[in-house]
């Protein structure tokens, strides 16, 4: 379904990303570990087409079709949708124009009892357990085929947590849709069990492994940079 | 806040007066409400001389006797080329009574090089209340000059929304409102700037004793428009007020200058403000276009957010 090929990408002239293969298949959820500034938000977003971030090399397909050069909005048609880390607040714009902009169907916020969001700001003064569940409504709503999911645990209590995997489960991974969980503490693995798990370090996929537990073994005992060596992989 | 364009149309057919280029296509009044043409109240209301200062050659005359049951509408319209209308307006609403006009004026057409010039008074004697929405929708060739003053008496409560997301190409938009004792009133003033020259002059006079006033101006400048804003607020009494001035510049074509100003003449007034002029980021941009918007639509978004904010 994904395939980034030796991706390479920079950020005002300096390189993030250094090479970076993956490929994700429909259906499945990978895990993408790695320590902060390892280049994972910034694989995440340029998937997607944010425009801030500038393709040097490389190629980026989805459903066999070369994207690397469309348009952020021409990828959410596609099927492909981002979770940000930390999404803008947009004052004035009330959560629900958006909702109603981007869904088709009625808002999954009134079934799934978040109806309180819908008059708020977007984004605005939202908790941070409040911008992950908005984040996942705007998800829901896009119908999408890949979710990339960026560090959708953090700021979440272990009940929060059990929530939002609840609900990824059952909106999402029991409907087929393929799942990109980009995680530094990896307890939301745990609850989703990925099919595969990767490590990033310094702008690059140096370790893929079945077992995430192994992975993060590995990773507790001896650090990332270890994980070349470990015998998960 | 304010109505929506497209109860425009609406409006206009149920309108108490409606007036097309020159021609006063209908003027319905009740027992509780008196409307009539401008020129025919100056000759039958020897008392309406005072407020229109000189006899007055089209425009309408309101007079809000007694409660009225339904909301008051105006609707003053070009529908042909070059018309140049020069309105006198009046509208006296007497005491206690509550009521909310819908006021419409607009050009039918995008290209009509119309001239709208408008000299209002509205007088709210004590205890009244006023929701007034003034919404207009104009053509890129028109000049447009709608200059209001608003005279509240003791115990009145004002609410005015100018709403204009169709500018003409010159804009001069002068309002001042004299505020009595105890009186209340909230300004909102909101223009979508389009290739516009666009001037906003509006004074608020705190002149009795606890009254005070809340003026909200939200600007957006886009497609090549400059608008200059002068917002004022002078505190002539134990009063308050408050001026909140935002712009939000869309392209790198047009300019925005915010000038509020306080006047404060009395030790027992409070008068702040706020001003800022912003931008759209890239970061909201991106955002909205990682949910599918074009870049299009998530600027409208946003400026449609920032302007009902």
């Amino acid at each position: 379904m994904l395939k980034v090929k030796n991706l390479k990408a920079k950020v005002e002239e300096k390189e993030i990303l250094k090479g970076v293969d993956l490929e994700i298949k429909r259906g499945e959820i990978q895990a993408l570990l790695g320590p902060n500034g390892s280049g994972k938000s910034v694989l995440a977003q340029t998937i997607s087409g944010n425009p801030k971030y500038k393709i040097t090399k490389g190629e980026v397909f989805f459903l066999e079709k070369n994207i690397t050069r469309l348009s952020p909005e021409k990828r959410v048609k596609l099927g492909i949708v981002s979770v940000w880390q930390t999404p803008p607040e947009i004052k004035g714009v009330k959560f629900s124009s958006l909702l109603e902009k981007i869904s088709q169907k009625q808002t999954e916020a009134e079934k799934m009892d978040f109806s309180n969001f819908l008059e708020r700001e977007l984004n605005v003064g939202f908790s941070g357990g409040e911008k992950k569940i908005s984040e996942l409504l705007q998800v829901l709503a896009l119908n999408p085929k890949l979710v990339i999911f960026d560090e959708i645990d953090s700021g979440l209590d272990i009940k929060k947590l059990q929530k939002v995997a609840k609900i990824i489960k059952k909106e999402l991974v029991e409907k087929g849709v393929s799942i990109l969980l980009i995680t530094h503490w990896g307890q939301i693995l745990e609850f989703l069990k990925p099919d595969w798990t990767s490590v990033m370090v310094d702008g690059k996929i140096i370790c893929k492994a079945k077992d995430f537990r192994k992975v993060l073994k590995t990773i507790n005992k001896y650090g990332y940079e270890k994980c070349k060596q470990c015998s998960a992989c | 806040m304010v109505m929506k364009n497209a109860n425009s149309a609406l409006l206009a057919k149920n309108a108490n007066y409606l007036q097309i280029d020159h021609r006063v296509k209908n003027v319905m009044g009740s027992k509780e409400v008196i409307v009539l043409p401008s020129p025919a109240a100056w000759e039958k209301f020897a008392w309406t001389r005072k407020y229109f200062e000189e006899k007055p050659k089209e425009g309408y005359f309101i007079w809000v006797r007694k409660q009225p049951s339904a909301p008051l509408s105006t609707c003053v319209t070009i529908a042909s080329k070059k018309v140049s209308q020069n309105l006198r307006n009046l509208a006296v609403i007497e005491k206690g009574i509550k009521a909310q006009a819908n006021v419409v004026c607009n050009a039918l057409e995008n290209n009509l090089c119309g001239r709208h010039f408008a000299k209002g008074k509205l007088i709210l004697k004590d205890g009244v209340s006023l929701e007034y929405n003034h919404l207009h929708k104009w053509g890129q060739k028109d000049f447009v000059s709608p200059d209001y003053d608003f005279v509240l008496g003791k115990n009145t409560k004002l609410i005015y929304n100018y709403k204009n997301l169709f500018p003409p190409e010159n804009l001069n938009l002068k309002t001042t409102i004299f505020a009595g004792e105890n009186s209340n009133c909230i300004l909102n003033f909101v223009v979508n700037g389009q290739n516009s020259k666009i001037e906003i002059k509006d004074s608020v006079f705190l002149e009795g004793e606890n009254s005070n006033s809340i003026v909200r101006l939200r600007l957006v400048g886009k497609k090549k428009s400059q608008i200059s804003a002068i917002s004022k607020i002078i505190a002539r009494a134990p009063s308050r007020g408050h001026l909140d001035c935002q712009g939000l510049l869309v392209d790198k074509f047009s300019k925005i200058s915010l000038a509020p100003e306080l006047v404060c003449e009395n030790n027992k007034a409070q008068i702040t403000h706020e001003a800022s002029i912003g931008r759209i980021s890239e970061e909201q941009l991106t955002y909205l276009r990682m949910r599918g918007l074009s870049e299009k639509e998530a600027i409208d978004l946003i400026i449609s957010g920032f302007l009902e904010k």
